[in-house]
């Protein structure tokens, strides 16, 4: 199935960026515009981030547009691209090689542009659009725009020829793929499944207001801010903040009359990422204030945006999506005719519980040791990030091999 | 069953129980405790409709919960099971599933034309499951109606394969209706 080859490849690259983590603690410790640690982002927002959202969508634009992917066989070519361009992009980033990154980047661009294809096509002529599906179209909007504007950014170090303050741009791209591409996809999807997974009703329409107004107005105030007029930003981050308090209170609001009897692990990641979230915005609106500055409040920003909010969500995700996509595929033909396992069958729930303790506590030590910028303490976390990251794998893996060919299954097999 | 008691559930009355379970013996008593299953965060419907499957004739399933499992009645329930419920405490149920003085259509002949499932309020993939299950009895030229709270995007393929045509509309905001009829063999 085409999300699970994309959710492969995302979960590859989250382990291979864990991995990495305990031996560039020294280059934590220092600016964040360093070459590996550039590379690393982009393991994380390309790699990890991106590739699991542009797979969990051909799972989910069926379900919440209520039509087929208008091409499968385009997904199958967009994931080679986008994957061979994010090995290139990372790859060439680590090492500082600028040529080799512009190449990367188209390739990723050709990826992106193929996804986008595919979901407008499959968006032609929908009658009626929910907020889940206009949060989709501005996220690929998003996208769209975030990819350009980091090809043009690599073009810009072979032959400069963009005006203004590099870091400004630099800025100001991280926040247009965190806040144009990431922060609309996520408040939709959770908009739609979140519901589905606590059994409980779907946010009303104040809260969905103020999200699209905040994201709306937000997005581009805090873009254009950073790049030209930082007041703007300022009172971008406000909007943006209006969007993430609505969200963070509907989740609050549903945790609290979920239906369900006990929370499993998938559910716990989602509420944990969602506490970071609450964290990273407000140290996101203490710097677009100017209340705190420097590269060391920065590179906390950053570990709490990417390995605190949108890693354990995208792991709480991945645990609802991977072992239904997988029962789907294997058990789905034998339901009614044979006994068959449920969800919490296809799971490990202790490689769920280490993985569960060790990253919403190895993200949250990252984030204060990057701050302080003590390398031991950084080495410390990243080895409690990467013991998560590898628990995390494991359960994947425990799933996965309900894929493996089984005579038992063959057996009852209809034929 | 992931849910907590409903508001039909908060109406739970209790009866006397029925000559027919006051009769059965311990030894045909299959005995399920999902208590721990749910409390682990776990689904056990899986579990359930597996012991369902297992059950003799002349067995009776008794199952203890720690809420009334009122979406399960119906669900059996299509298959010929009638139930008694006693309520030990808030967070302790035991309900008896046996077949006899069916609730809805029995299990031993084909389901009505026009039979109803309503599978809404369960967590994916489990209205899948109950949908399919109810379908492997139905007979050619049959039909059944599902009461859905979404459109089941991946039902559709295996109504398919299946032999099964199906239509779907919606009654009512947040109600989604699936008629099925079996036109293969």
């Amino acid at each position: 199935m085409l999300p699970l080859g994309f959710l492969a490849v995302a979960a590859l690259a989250f382990a291979l960026a864990a991995l990495t983590l305990p031996w560039i603690a020294g280059e934590l410790s220092g600016h964040y515009y360093h070459p590996r640690i550039l590379a690393l982002t982009h393991a994380l927002t390309l790699g990890w981030i991106t590739v699991t959202i542009l797979g969990a969508s051909y799972q989910l634009i069926p379900i919440v547009l209520e039509r087929p992917v208008w091409s499968e066989r385009l997904g199958r070519w967009e994931l080679a691209a986008v994957t061979v361009g994010m090995l290139g992009v990372v790859g060439h980033m680590a090492i500082a090689s600028w040529p080799g990154l512009v190449w990367s980047a188209g390739l990723v661009a050709i990826g992106v542009f193929a996804h986008v294809t595919n979901t407008a096509l499959t968006l032609r002529g929908l009658e009626r659009w929910s907020f889940t599906a206009g949060m989709l179209a501005m996220g690929f909007t998003g996208l769209v725009l975030t990819t350009l504007f980091g090809a043009a950014l690599g073009i810009d170090h072979v032959r400069a020829f963009l005006p203004g303050d590099f870091y400004a741009r630099l800025h100001a791209h991280v926040h247009l793929a965190l806040l144009g591409w990431v922060l609309p996809v996520v408040l939709g999807v959770s908009s739609h499944v979140y519901p589905m997974f606590l059994l409980t009703p779907h946010p009303s329409r104040r809260v969905v207001a103020v999200q699209t107004t905040g994201l709306a107005l937000g997005v581009p105030a805090v873009v254009i801010g950073l790049l030209v007029a930082p007041p703007l930003a300022a009172a971008g981050s406000l909007a943006i903040a209006a969007a993430v308090g609505a969200h963070v209170g509907w989740v609050v609001a549903v945790v609290r009359s979920s239906r369900r009897p006990a929370f499993d692990w998938a559910l716990r990641f989602l509420v944990a990422g969602t506490a970071y979230l609450v964290a990273a915005t407000a140290v996101g609106v203490a710097l677009a204030f100017g209340v705190v500055s420097g590269p060391r409040w920065a590179l906390g920003y950053g570990v709490l945006v990417l390995g605190g909010w949108a890693s354990l969500t995208i792991v709480g995700m991945m645990l609802k999506i991977v072992p239904f996509l997988v029962w789907y595929r294997v058990y789905s033909p034998l339901a009614g005719r044979a006994p068959v396992p449920g969800l919490a069958d296809l799971r490990w729930a202790g490689t769920e519980a280490v993985a569960f303790v060790a990253l919403t506590a190895g993200v949250g030590t990252l984030a204060i040791a990057v701050g302080m910028a003590d390398t031991t303490a950084i080495r410390a976390a990243a080895a409690l990030v990467l013991v998560g990251a590898l628990a995390f794998a494991a359960t994947l893996v425990t799933t996965l091999h309900h894929l493996l060919p089984c005579p038992l299954r063959a057996a009852v097999r209809p034929s | 069953m992931s849910r907590r008691p409903s508001p039909a559930s908060a109406a739970y009355v209790a009866t006397p129980r029925p000559a027919a379970v006051a009769a059965i013996p311990a030894a045909r008593r299959v005995e399920l405790d999902v208590r721990a299953t749910i409390q682990r965060g776990e689904e056990p419907f899986a579990a359930i409709m597996a012991a369902v499957a297992r059950l003799t004739p002349d067995e009776v399933l008794v199952l203890r919960a720690p809420f009334e499992p009122v979406p399960l009645y119906a669900v059996l329930g299509k298959r010929g099971f009638a139930h008694w419920t006693e309520r030990r405490a808030d967070d302790d149920w035991v309900v008896w599933f046996y077949r006899g003085e069916p609730t809805a259509a029995p299990s031993t002949s084909a389901p009505p034309a026009g039979a109803t499932i309503d599978v809404r309020g369960l967590e994916p993939p489990q209205p899948m499951v109950a949908v399919l299950e109810r379908l492997e009895t139905l007979g050619r030229g049959e039909r059944l109606t599902v009461v859905h709270d979404r459109r089941p995007t991946f039902l559709y393929p295996q109504l398919d394969a299946r032999g099964f045509t199906h239509s779907t509309d919606e009654p009512e905001p947040g109600v989604v209706r699936i008629v099925i009829e079996r036109v293969g063999p």
